[in-house]
């Protein structure tokens, strides 16, 4: 299906952008008919190949300045790349940016009409799909107040909502739903699957590389506007985690001494920090490793790890379970059970005998945290999805402890007991 | 007992609105590259902008509608403010020209002294609508430089909605103008000649959109140009007959005649003054006289139309050849 028509197809893709001294440096060039050269360039891309079909997911990684903002805007359309070529097939809707274009002296309701339209939908589907922005913005009764009058969060949400709404075929996304609150990141979590479910080609950009890893097949990482790794994205963002990991130690040579470094990182030098060097599920008991498994099966999990200074910065292990939709299902961690890591490398194993998760695939991160269990020093996503099978139709998330049996003797209840009621 | 298996991951998403419908195969897009604009686009990109223009009406409408909204919601005389302008301008050049500077017409007799400001009145009101595109539309790129840099609409709709708004505003002058000859009798009410109306109209803001286009997309790379733009308005508007009359002018003057009628203002005012007045004549003491012929009209407007073509395709044709930088400039 992919291989008739892509969706997104990109060929040595670059983006300089031009920097002019003084304004005069430009008048001069215009007037040369380009034999001045008044500007220096800045490559914030160079050379990127890309081939999606349809239904493929692409997450964009890398540092600040990599160019992942570039190209998410050379390819919605808004600047035009230097080298290269791209094309995109069917209806490409961009978020670059929530709420650009807000009028802020009009009601919701009158800039719902006028994103839309900005957006290129005709005035009679957005006054069709109206309710259903209004509806899922939640903005009540405010949808007639002017927007000076919302709260940032409510201005999001009816930007989102707007944008929502649009069905394209290629969704860009900038990082624009990492702000607002949980339950409306969920929201738009969700109407990003549902798009995604719909066979439609998304291209997104995060700093969370765990977002990444949920959202996209494929992941691009970027590093100074070149690609540097591109491919399934738990791959990429693993190698480029592991990249970032290697480098922090080396902060110190690229800030210098004018910045200093938070004092745990200056101590360190170039030290690496607390670290996973591997992990993997075995088979109980057996050195047989194993990523499928029938409801009821016993599995261990062998870490790895090294921590340079256990003194200075002890540390604790944790593991979940989640599913794709991010739900964690089960999961442990060492200082909720007061174990310890000790010494400088070790290799931890946590027994997990009869799992009780039903039918479903899994994701498991293994964490490096710190001894209050809040600051992560390290995230390692196993490479493979623990795969859980049932055979029984049981439903929900794990098998419950339970017994059935019928009792007649017990007689109906003659009267509703009310709780709480005075 | 029967168990239903629920699908393991159920997005709420999905259920709250949008159907699932089949995607249809899309084509692939043209490709988008770095190669430089051909001139056969540049052409096809003039000649298509009605087009352009048909497929975004949603979007032209709905930015005019706000755009005079904007100036005049929340103002306690609202929708008056467009009524009230060109007659308080009136009042004031009308006050200067004829009260205050008495010398300029020294021959004016008093019983013509109103059909003087009438006379005056009919071309402020169209070169109101030509300056205030102007000033407000260089800069106009350049304003909504968030908007070009975050999405991709197409930005010759932006210079086209100052345009538009300031015809709009005119258009209020003009019916005040209309109002007073009808309810006064300084000057007779407009005859047949005012069916040029729709075609002055439409030369005219294609006259000033080519301009506007042209001095938007300048003020992008030379950010001078507005305050050039201000001044040039200014002396632009002495040299075209807007308060005084081509037929008396000084013989010193006269001389000059055919360069300042070389100026597309001139045409566009006196065709406005054509079209709303007919043909009337202030008669000064000795001489000279304010003359407007509606059979000048067509000639007027034949010169406006030229004129009009020609900015409008060199204004969209640099356009088109800048718009790519757009938004790494703004």
């Amino acid at each position: 299906m992919a291989a008739k028509s892509l969706a997104l197809e990109a060929e040595g893709l670059g983006k300089a952008y031009r920097i002019y001294g003084r304004p005069i440096a430009r008048i001069a060039e215009g007037l040369s008919f380009g034999k001045y050269k008044g500007h220096r360039e800045f490559w914030a891309l160079r050379g990127i190949d890309l081939q999606l079909g349809r239904g493929a997911s692409l997450g964009l990684c890398g540092a600040n300045g990599a160019g992942k903002s570039t190209l998410l805007k050379v390819l919605s359309g808004t600047t035009a790349p230097t080298v290269g070529r791209y094309r995109v097939g069917g209806r490409v809707a961009s978020l670059l940016e929530l709420g650009a274009g807000f009028h802020m002296d009009f009601t919701g309701r009158a800039n719902i009409v006028m994103n839309g339209v900005m957006m290129g939908f005709s005035k009679r589907e957005l006054e069709r799909k109206t309710p259903e922005i209004i509806e899922f913005a939640e903005l009540g009764p405010y949808i007639d107040e002017p927007v000076r009058t919302y709260s940032s969060g409510m201005g999001l949400r009816l930007a989102f909502a707007i944008a929502a709404a649009v069905d394209p075929d290629v969704l860009i996304i900038d990082e624009v739903f990492a702000v607002g609150d949980m339950y409306f990141q969920k929201k738009c979590i969700d109407r990003i699957y549902a798009f995604k479910k719909r066979n439609k080609t998304i291209v997104f950009c995060s700093h969370s590389l765990y977002d990444l890893r949920q959202f996209c097949d494929l992941a691009l990482w970027l590093d100074h506007g070149e690609p540097k790794a591109l491919g399934d994205s738990v791959q990429v963002t693993n190698e480029y985690t592991a990249f970032q990991r290697q480098h922090i130690g080396s902060a110190e040579d690229l800030v210098g001494a004018k910045y200093p470094l938070s004092p745990l990182v200056a101590a360190r030098g170039r030290q690496a920090l607390p670290q996973i060097r591997d992990a993997r599920l075995y088979r109980m008991g057996t050195d047989e490793e194993c990523y499928e498994i029938d409801t009821g099966a016993s599995l261990e999990m062998r870490v790895w790890w090294e921590n340079p200074t256990p003194r200075e910065t002890p540390i604790h292990l944790g593991l979940a379970f989640m599913r794709a939709d991010m739900t964690t299902c089960g999961g442990s961690a060492t200082f909720l059970v007061g174990v310890k890591l000790q010494g400088s490398s070790g290799c931890t194993v946590i027994a997990m005998p009869d799992i009780a998760l039903l039918a479903g695939q899994f994701l498991v991160p293994v964490a490096l945290l710190d001894e209050t269990g809040v600051h992560r020093y390290h995230e390692y996503l196993l490479p493979e999805n623990l795969v859980v099978r049932n055979y029984t139709r049981e439903f929900g998330l794990f098998r419950m402890d339970y017994v059935w049996s019928q009792r007649d003797d017990l007689p109906i209840p003659t009267t509703t007991r009310m709780v709480n009621q005075k | 007992m029967s168990v239903e298996t629920e699908s393991p991951v159920l997005v709420e998403g999905a259920a709250a609105g949008v159907p699932a419908a089949p995607v249809p195969e899309a084509e692939p897009g043209p490709w988008v590259s770095a190669r430089p604009t051909r001139t056969v686009e540049i052409v096809r990109r003039v000649l298509r902008f009605p087009h352009v223009v048909h497929e975004h009406r949603d979007l032209v409408v709905t930015s005019l509608k706000r755009d005079l909204a904007a100036r005049f919601q929340g103002t306690v005389l609202s929708w008056a403010w467009p009524f009230l302008q060109p007659l308080f301008l009136f009042g004031v050049y009308y006050f200067i020209f004829t009260e205050l500077l008495a010398q300029r017409f020294p021959d004016l007799p008093d019983s013509q002294k109103a059909a003087m400001g009438v006379y005056m009145f009919s071309a402020l009101v169209p070169w109101q609508a030509l300056a205030e595109s102007l000033v407000r539309g260089t800069s106009v790129i350049v304003d909504n430089g968030n908007l070009i840099k975050k999405l991709a609409f197409p930005s010759e709709l932006l210079p086209l909605n100052v345009v538009l708004a300031s015809t709009t505003t005119m258009l209020c002058g003009v019916a005040m103008f209309v109002l007073a000859t009808l309810v006064t009798p300084v000057w007779s009410a407009p005859g047949l000649s005012v069916l040029w109306v729709p075609l002055l109209l439409v030369c005219q803001a294609l006259f000033i959109y080519g301009l506007v286009l042209f001095l938007s997309t300048l003020h992008v790379f030379l950010r001078d140009t507005q305050q050039l733009v201000a001044m040039f308005t200014t002396v632009w508007m002495f040299l075209t007959p807007v308060f005084w009359a081509p037929q008396a002018i000084g013989e010193k003057i006269r001389t000059w005649m055919p360069v300042l009628s070389a100026n597309p203002a001139y045409h566009m005012v006196q065709a406005w003054r054509g079209a709303l007045m007919g043909d009337l004549v202030v008669q000064f003491q000795n001489g000279p006289a304010a003359v407007v012929s509606a059979a000048d009209v067509p000639w007027h407007l034949a010169q406006l139309a030229l004129w009009a073509l020609v900015t409008y395709a060199l204004g969209y044709a640099f356009f088109v050849l800048s718009q790519r930088r757009f938004a790494d400039e703004v």
